[in-house]
């Protein structure tokens, strides 16, 4: 199965992946604090922007990337508009009681998480691994063997899935009975889990081991064979950010 | 002795970590096929995200070990791209922080089942935290968020306690956790007997 996940490289692509990092980081801690409605839908905007417009993937792709977005909002802000505590009654019906209070804030938590995802796969979406770890490495000096680890880990992610299918293969090929129920699920977990668990274990252990024998070493003055440095688009990223948070925030006291 | 975790440790640990990192992603479609259910069944299956710490750590039996597990889970289900975006990452580091402090409570050196529990009610207690100040969970009615705290810590409970408790059980059956482990007074009298 071969999927194609092209996509073209814009400058969120080029900034420092570890500054990029630290500054989500910073906008979702900052987005904790948050709790004007307002200024929370202007920084959703802002990050959609950045989404939609700069991640340079094809329109379609974004389009079916926004669906579990969706889910993620109603999911987040239903049961706090259903549930939630208030004194200005809207709408009751059962254990249902919708007040102008929770919906409000259904709709910040809603919107907060929506924020939270957005940010998230725009990061996702315009990092190479490879280059965040690297750049972990050289300018947040990370320890290497942290570094090479993840690296090593992503790396077997495709061995993993495809031991998946053997597994399925397998039991399909020597006939299995198919039980019904709850003992399904947990024969079921138990013949997936446990084969694919030890021979990950393995797998890292002899991995680690080719690595030392190889002469892997932890010291930091290491050379690297990508070197990671900062450019013009990191300044940008900044600025994008501050110049419209701010402006957010002065559209949300004035109340646009 | 080296202090601290080796090579070997950590790649296992992350190996073990990224492998539950694609169960994370996969459970998100759980999570949501409960959620239309209602009254908060969803949050029954919510412990899943945090047995990598117990798992991890009751393989390996190292300091540090839980922590790293739970945030290389939570790192590799968002390099991954979850619907959850940065969230995981930072309930990732708490969950672990919190999970982590019970072994260390116990001095590394206990690998019962109660254990075991204890830390999934620590990571549990920690995305409960989490959600207070995300989810602002605190102001939703009292009848609902109490359904909501006994939904989450029973599961946590089962799903990262009693479940990776056995799966680590089942795991010891196959030989590999020899592997990783390391050497235990037991093991030294097994040599004297000779």
């Amino acid at each position: 199965m071969q999927l194609d996940f092209s996509s073209k490289e814009t400058w969120l692509h080029r900034i420092n992946p570890s500054l990029k990092l630290f500054v989500l980081i910073m906008l979702c801690i900052v987005v904790l604090l948050v709790h004007n409605l307002l200024f929370m839908v202007n920084l959703t905007i802002i990050v959609l922007i950045l989404f939609l417009c700069f991640t340079g993937q094809p329109l379609k792709r974004i389009l079916l990337l926004f669906i579990p977005f969706f889910v993620v909002f109603l999911s987040t802000s239903s049961s706090m508009i259903l549930f939630g505590q208030g004194n200005t009654t809207w709408f009751k019906w059962g254990l249902i009681h919708i007040t102008e209070e929770s919906f409000f804030r259904g709709l910040l938590v809603g919107f907060r998480a929506l924020l939270f995802a957005v940010l998230g796969l725009t990061f996702a979406l315009t990092t190479r691994p490879v280059y965040l770890f690297y750049s972990l490495m050289q300018q947040v000096k990370l320890k290497p063997k942290y570094a090479y680890s993840f690296m090593a880990a992503l790396r077997l992610i495709p061995i993993m899935l495809e031991e998946f299918q053997t597994i399925q293969n397998a039991m399909k090929v020597r006939g299995v009975v198919r039980q019904t129920g709850i003992r399904s699920v947990f024969f079921k977990m138990k013949a997936y889990s446990i084969p694919m668990l030890s021979g990950s274990i393995r797998r890292a252990h002899r991995i680690a081991i080719a690595m030392e024998a190889k002469r892997f070493s932890d010291t930091r003055d290491r050379t690297y064979y990508y070197e990671i440095g900062f450019s013009k688009h990191d300044l940008v990223f900044i600025l994008y950010f501050v110049i419209l948070l701010l402006g957010g925030y002065y559209g949300a006291v004035k109340g646009i | 002795m080296t202090k601290g975790l080796k090579l070997t440790d950590i790649l296992v640990t992350i190996v073990i970590a990224i492998a539950f990192g694609i169960v994370y992603i996969l459970w998100g479609s759980v999570y949501y096929a409960l959620k239309p259910i209602g009254l908060h069944a969803d949050q029954f299956v919510y412990g899943m995200w945090f047995i990598a710490a117990t798992v991890a750590f009751l393989i390996i039996r190292k300091p540090g070990v839980a922590l790293l597990a739970e945030i290389a889970a939570a790192s590799g289900e968002f390099l991954l791209g979850s619907p959850w975006g940065l969230t995981v990452l930072l309930y990732g580091v708490v969950q672990g922080l919190f999970a982590e402090l019970v072994f260390m409570a116990f001095k590394y050196k206990r690998f019962h089942i109660s254990v075991a529990i204890l830390s999934a009610i620590a990571a549990c207690l920690g995305s409960v935290l989490m959600d207070f100040a995300y989810g602002e969970i605190g102001k939703l009615a009292a009848w609902n968020l109490t359904l909501f705290m006994i939904a989450r810590f029973l599961g946590s409970i089962l799903f990262a306690g009693v479940f990776a408790y056995y799966l680590v059980r089942v795991l010891e059956a196959t030989g590999v956790t020899n592997l990783v482990r390391p050497a235990s007074s037991k093991d030294y009298a097994e040599l004297d007997q000779k």
